[in-house]
């Protein structure tokens, strides 16, 4: 890819590709725990009656999901480009 | 049909639209990864199966209209069936025209729809007469599916090779839930492993990197650069009809009918094949790319509703690769859906043209509008709001979930070896519709071989 000087060294060079995306493989384990962990706990508890325990389940992906996205950063860098013919 | 239920069908249908915009703007969204495991969910929750019908398609189309816009503004396919028009949507960016490039996808797709609904409608009932005698060839037909997709990829006989193991790998799994009585005899798991081999290479490559070697061998990259115009915002209301010109309209009209027509075949090779067909003697690259990305968005979201509907009204079972994969829970998750008794059992005629009316009304109101009008703004808040990981983790858990509910913790480590093994064959090019139709033949395929 192209060479661009980055301002975020430390972090720089550190992402690998997952599913056409950048990742962290830190921040990844770290979603993937907070996923499962809100997920799950949230099924086990939910009142033992269908279909509750699945709707909590899904709440809970997305109550991880949220987490997971206010605390990690995207691997993209935005640049506005002031080109145009 | 009264009024609460439209009520309902449309509230379905506007949430759809609005999460399947993000999600389709988000880069690397698989179709059938996104919109597989949200609409098992759904169905199993026991949700009215017309409300869940409008979600669906309200969710295909205004995924297939947001999943240009990271194409148009990065370079980075939204989803596998927007990866043919990367190409062309380079050209345009190149020249500045990312807000053009974004215009004309969307008309595109609108024009998609607005063929496919009423093709498909008539398709699915001109089907009807045959339906019985497919329904009766049903295992074999899945066989044959896998067969025939095999020979469509790249190395056909690799793919063919890994038909009989693949299915055994499935099969074993379930005779041994039968036999330590986690799950009771004759009930074949089926969510979970779908969603295993759908998450497949995602994994595949988790475990990797618990291999030392390989992780350092890795290749590393910095952040991902993607340069954006904040200007140009489309003034007016938006119509399809003027954005695209008379020779797009026509075009994009002629693939959206030939996608609908074989809903039967893989999508992303056609796109290919009339994109090429349509645009190889135009000269001009910037019209030349307008009007490749305008048919084939138009022939990929053609292809999506029409591979849903015709199936689903005519047939019953899964039989195209779109039914097979993201629609898949529509046809079947049970203890829902079975085969015997699905969406194509419970509507009628009229509850189909209804939810599909509303869902693409829904989808194209809502998305193309905003999409055309405020597609940059929406691009850079997901760019830099929504990372990658949150996403891998959300539909991780999801698998995570199912998979614990379809047959307990074991269930987790068997979905776990479904992956890794799916996410090999992937790597091999074995693409999902082989995979799945593997997956639904599996039991017919053990039984004839052990006669």
């Amino acid at each position: 890819m192209t060479k661009t000087n980055h301002s975020e060294d430390e972090q720089s060079k550190n992402n690998i590709e997952v599913w056409e995306d950048l990742v962290n493989i830190k921040d990844l384990v770290l979603s993937l725990f907070i996923c499962s962990f809100t997920t799950l706990t949230a099924y086990f508890i939910a009142p033992n009656e269908p279909p509750q325990p699945l709707f909590y389940g899904l709440i809970g992906a997305l109550i991880g999901f949220g987490i997971c996205s206010y605390f990690i950063k995207p691997k993209r860098s935005m640049r506005e480009a002031e080109s145009e013919e | 049909m009264d009024a609460v239920l439209i009520m309902q069908m449309i509230m379905a249908a506007v949430l759809a639209a609005v999460i399947y915009s993000i999600i389709g703007i988000a880069p690397g969204t698989d179709e059938t990864a996104v919109l597989a495991p949200v609409t098992l969910v759904l169905v199993l929750t026991g949700m009215e199966p017309i409300i869940i019908l409008s979600f669906f398609i309200s969710a295909i189309v205004a995924k297939k209209l947001t999943d240009s816009v990271p194409v148009a503004v990065a370079g980075i396919p939204g989803g596998v069936m927007s990866t043919p028009m990367v190409e062309h949507a380079l050209v345009l960016k190149k020249h500045g025209l990312t807000d053009l490039s974004i215009r004309k996808m969307a008309s595109g797709s609108v024009i998609g729809t607005t063929v496919a609904v009423p093709v498909s409608l008539i398709l699915a009932n001109a089907l009807i007469p045959v339906s019985d005698v497919i329904k009766d060839y049903a295992n074999p037909l899945f066989f044959f599916g896998a067969v025939f997709l095999a020979l469509m990829t790249k190395n056909k006989i690799l793919a063919l090779a890994s038909i009989i193991p693949f299915a055994l790998l499935i099969q074993g799994l379930r005779h041994l839930y039968w036999g330590v009585g986690v799950v009771p005899e004759g009930t074949n798991v089926f969510i979970s492993f779908f969603l295993g081999i759908t998450i497949g290479p995602v994994i595949l490559t988790l475990f990797e990197l618990l291999n030392k070697d390989k992780r350092n061998s890795l290749q590393r990259f910095g952040k991902k650069d993607i340069t954006y115009n904040k200007k140009n915002r489309y003034k007016g209301i938006p119509n399809p009809f003027k954005i695209l010109t008379g020779k797009e309209l026509l075009s994009s009209s002629f693939t959206s009918l030939i996608g609908s027509l074989t809903f039967i075949m893989s999508p992303v090779g056609i796109t290919i094949f009339l994109g090429e067909l349509f645009t190889s003697r135009i000269k001009d690259p910037v019209k030349k790319a307008s009007r490749a990305i305008s048919s084939m968005d138009g022939l990929t979201n053609a292809a999506y509703i029409s591979g849903t509907l015709i199936p689903l009204i005519a047939l019953g079972i899964p039989l195209s690769p779109m039914a097979i994969g993201p629609a898949n829970a529509l046809f079947n998750a049970p203890p829902v859906f079975t085969l015997e008794h699905n969406m194509h059992h419970v509507l009628s005629n009229a509850d189909f043209i209804w939810a599909t009316l509303i869902g693409a009304i829904v989808a194209i109101v809502i998305t193309y509008f905003i999409i055309v009008k405020f597609s940059n703004q929406i691009c850079a808040f997901i760019f830099t709001r929504i990372p990658h990981e949150a996403m891998l983790g959300l539909f991780f858990a999801l698998v995570l979930l199912l998979a614990f509910m379809d047959a307990g913790w074991i269930n987790i480590g068997g979905v776990l070896l479904i992956g890794m093994v799916a996410g090999v064959l992937h790597r091999w090019g074995i693409n999902y519709g082989v995979q799945f139709m593997i997956l639904y033949s599996a039991p017919w395929i053990i039984s004839k071989l052990v006669g």
